[in-house]
């Protein structure tokens, strides 16, 4: 890593131009992908990414700039080129870095390395075999396993100097099913913040069985019908449709320019009172979790919605100074070549009162959303989408045939107001979630939910 | 900094020294610059420099990648190694190449426009935000300008002396007019190549206009409608299943289109070209990824699916050439499969013409979830949309959140009139799509 007086000279470079804070983020990243295709290891390719990113503030204006040239001739003109784009007049600072140790929450016992390709490899094909050994109607299964190991620097003019490593596995694994005439598909894709030990607790036989299951139950269900409806839909992964519903309208990257229709409501009632909703980077393990976030702060846990009162909303250094509230541990990129902003990082809804037997019971005409797929979000209207990758009618309070091709439509205030019952098996699904600073590893989570009255997109 | 020619000569140091004989080097510098704002004024500047090398080998028969951004000799030391060493757990045993080089390249039609200065970059966007702020009193905070550019330099450097280079690069605006009227908020946007006040300007009448006509936009009933859809929305969708003219996907009983080179895909007034060299095209190469000649073709022509898409080892098991579409998503991808300039041609129909063959139905300007609600082995889709009502063969009211859902391949055949306009997505890397207007009938609507 980084020197850190060529750190001290590199940020009162970039603070030269009259800004009044400046921030280096270094990286350096090992990632690898393992794909399995056809019956066999198809593809291996490992990458190693390294740059700064450096960052400048005046007031509430940002100059980014990133790099590969991490020499110190190369990162002077980096800064240089920032306290140009900034302006603003000339600042004589003094900028003295302090080390801050940060615990680590997330210990890793097996990382993934070059020596272990082979045994990684085996792993993913264990699992990709019990997929395609599932039905004979499975006719492909693709799958990929994929590391990656994280080690940063964030150094900033207010004296912050910390590291930290971060390293995190995946497995995604889709089976195709073909009866002759169509193909469906289905697919699981767990991950962690752990080392290649996350296999010991998930099995990939079990994950590539999911999948091969998904895929035959699509197979066999009738196409969706269109409509109104009241929607169960599952723990787990099924906290998707918060994330993209309300948790992007609840981070200063939307909120601190007035382009969120959660603006200005704190301490409002938002939500049914059954719904309280935290976002939680610190769960040991978690695939959104970490120790620092990408500005030094230490990872938290923070209420956002308390009985349907909206209490927080998730603030990065910029939005901080935007809207005049402490930074909350969210601030988030891909890599160093993205400035950072706001985003989620495990959020869900916690359990609720209802017990699970009678929200399905409760429903005399809707669809269970067992495993939902991805979805997009307009933070201003709120309007959502998502897909539903199974799902089952419910009839006369039971549990009926398997649906295809069902999405879901509606506005995030409309839902909040519309969950109605909070069942009890709240769990965590793992996905990537794109925005202005990247993709980035997010836990998404909730017990089963009821909610009335949402649109369901079908044929 | 060390330069390229000084790593490639390590990199060929270190194969000899691990025996390989067979080897690629790929290297992609990109640069990039934007300018946004928030309000009146310039809210943020970022610009950086990005890129790096993949080495990739044949070792055993079988193709192993490592790639890397750090440039230093001792780094594309390691690369080799890990690149031979990732081939060794292989078990493709498809036939894989390193690519001699074709006897011609083609002519670019356009090349990369000049990389603007931070100052260009700034004044425009802020130019572009004015403009969008004075089109209309309604204008609110969350309208927000972008002005960019970005360029992108391609080596590609082989064992069998091939040695080609490639800059390609553009430049663009965006804005995002909100808008709030009586207390509701709506929000559209409109963006263009090219980052000059004449190119910049009449987005903010775009936008602005677009965000005003959405208010008051109501619900309609399921079931099902005769819909256009605009071009801008039929590129989306021709995006979102690109991938089933893959031969790849093909092989791999991911596409539907296996096996059906020569027989009716799609409604006889649907031509689909792959043109590497529309001028409309702002990224452009005259090689692919692999270093094979790029070229125009139709991959469906009046309804008959004419080819699909090849890189060499794809064609090589379909028993056919390169179509030269080798791609990478990222100097330190694998080689994949994607088109260049993917783009329905254009038809004979203004919108307006459209219109009126409809009479009674829907005008889609909107969709959205195809990242979501595209499955691209089934070629079902159920997408969020909004749009107007098409009325009296007329534009009519605006309508929002409801959903279309369908097959794409059902959708190919169900086009019965196409548009004379044709619109581009923005480009990523070097591939882009784009599509005139389509009238579809019997879409399934889910509303109120």
């Amino acid at each position: 890593m980084l020197n850190r007086h060529i750190l001290e000279r590199v940020l009162l470079r970039a603070m030269s131009g009259g800004a009044d804070f400046a921030e280096i983020f270094a990286e350096r990243s090992r990632s690898s992908s393992i794909s399995y295709v056809d019956s066999r290891i198809e593809s291996i390719y490992d990458n190693t990414l390294s740059g700064v990113g450096i960052r400048a503030f005046l007031g509430v204006r940002t100059v980014y700039a990133s790099t590969t040239d991490i020499t110190e001739e190369g990162l002077m003109l980096c800064a240089a080129s920032v306290a140009e784009a900034i302006g603003g007049g000339r600042a004589d600072q003094n900028i003295v870095l302090s080390e801050r140790i940060t615990p680590n929450i997330h210990p890793v016992r097996i990382v993934p390395s070059d020596s272990l390709t082979g045994f990684a490899a085996d792993l993913l094909k264990a699992g990709c075999q019990a997929a395609a050994g599932y039905d004979k109607r499975i006719i492909q299964v693709q799958g990929r396993l994929m590391t990656n190991d994280r080690n940063i620097l964030i150094a900033n003019s207010e004296g912050l100097y910390i590291t930290d490593r971060s390293v995190r596995t995946r497995i995604a694994i889709s089976a195709i099913a073909s009866d002759g005439t169509e193909n469906q598909t289905g697919s699981a894709s767990p991950g962690a913040l752990m080392g290649l030990e996350f296999f010991e607790e998930h099995m990939p036989e079990e994950i590539g069985r999911r999948a091969a299951e998904q895929a035959i139950t699509n197979l066999e269900a009738v196409y969706c019908r269109a409509g109104k409806m009241t929607v169960a839909i599952e723990s787990g992964f099924g906290g998707v449709l918060f994330h993209e519903a309300c948790g992007h309208s609840l981070e200063a990257t939307s909120v601190a320019i007035g382009a969120s229709q959660m603006a200005g409501k704190l301490g409002q009632k938002i939500a049914n009172e059954k719904v309280t909703v935290v976002d939680d980077g610190t769960i040991p393990g978690g695939w959104g979790s970490m120790n620092i976030d990408d500005e030094g702060n230490p990872a938290r846990r923070n209420v956002l919605i308390e009985n349907g009162v909206l209490k927080s909303y998730m603030i990065d250094r910029l939005g901080s100074r935007r809207m005049g509230l402490p930074v909350t541990g969210n601030s988030r990129r891909e890599n160093y070549s993205f400035e950072p902003t706001s985003r989620m990082t495990n959020t869900f809804i916690l359990n609720g009162p209802d017990r699970n037997e009678d929200i399905i019971a409760s429903i005399e005409y809707g669809l269970y959303a067992k495993e939902m797929g991805g979805g997009s979000v307009n933070p201003l209207t709120g309007a959502f989408n998502f897909s539903v990758r199974e799902g089952y009618m419910i009839r006369n309070g039971k549990i009926c045939e398997a649906v295809r091709g069902a999405s879901l439509i509606g506005t995030g205030s409309q839902i909040l107001e519309n969950i109605d019952m909070v069942g009890q098996n709240q769990a965590c699904g793992e996905g990537m979630c794109g925005s202005r600073s990247g993709s980035v590893p997010v836990g998404v989570g909730q017990p089963l939910i009821r909610m009335t009255g949402l649109t369901v997109g079908g044929r | 900094m060390i330069d390229f020619e000084e790593l490639k000569a390590e990199l060929i140091k270190a194969a000899a020294a691990a025996g390989i004989e067979q080897y690629e080097i790929y290297y992609q510098l990109i640069r990039d610059a934007s300018a946004e704002t928030f309000r009146d004024e310039i809210s943020g500047f970022s610009f950086g420099v990005s890129g790096g090398i993949c080495f990739r080998c044949i070792s055993g028969g079988r193709m192993g990648y490592a790639a890397t951004e750090l440039m230093t000799p001792g780094e594309m030391h390691e690369l080799v190694i890990r690149a031979h060493e990732n081939a060794k757990h292989i078990e493709n045993d498809d036939e894989v190449f390193i690519y001699p080089g074709s006897p011609k390249y083609g002519q670019k039609t356009r090349e990369a426009d000049k990389f603007p200065d931070a100052a260009l970059l700034k004044n425009n966007a802020l130019a572009l935000q004015r403009n969008t702020y004075a089109k209309s009193k309604h204008v609110t905070d969350g309208t927000q300008s972008q002005v960019f550019a970005f360029e992108t330099e391609t080596r590609i450097c082989n064992s069998m002396g091939l040695d080609l280079k490639n800059t390609a690069g553009a430049t663009g605006g965006y804005t995002r007019a909100v808008v709030k009227v009586n207390g509701e908020s709506a929000d559209d946007y409109d963006f263009t190549l090219g980052c000059g006040l004449d190119s910049l300007l009449p987005l903010s009448d775009n936008a602005v206009s677009g965000a005003l006509a959405k208010i008051g936009a109501g619900e309609i009933d399921s079931g099902k409608y005769d819909i256009i859809i605009g071009g801008r929305q039929m590129q989306g969708l021709l995006a979102a299943f690109s991938s089933v003219f893959s031969g790849k996907s093909a092989r791999l009983g991911l596409s539907l289109l296996a096996g059906k080179e020569g027989c009716e895909v799609a409604s006889s007034c649907i031509t689909i070209t792959d043109d590497p060299f529309d001028p409309n095209c702002p990224m452009q190469t005259t090689f692919d990824a692999e270093g094979v000649a790029v070229y125009t073709k139709n991959v469906i022509e009046k309804g008959i699916l004419k080819t699909l898409l090849y890189d060499l080892t794809n064609a090589k098991k379909a028993g056919v050439g390169s179509t030269g579409n080798a791609s990478k998503g990222s100097y330190a991808s694998t080689v994949g499969i994607s088109p260049f300039c993917l783009s329905i041609r254009p038809g004979e129909y203004s919108l307006e013409e459209l219109f009126r063959i409809v009479r009674s139905g829907l005008y889609v300007t909107e969709i959205k979830g195809l990242h979501a609600g595209a499955n691209h082995a089934t070629g079902d889709f159920s997408v969020e949309c909004a749009g107007f009502l098409i009325e009296g063969g007329r534009r009519g009211q605006p309508v929002k959140s409801f959903t279309i859902a369908g097959n794409f391949y059902g959708l190919l055949r169900s086009i019965t009139h196409v548009g004379n306009k044709v619109e581009y997505g923005m480009p990523s890397g070097f591939t882009v799509f784009a599509s005139p207007a389509v009238l579809v009938r019997d879409i399934s609507v889910a509303g109120k």
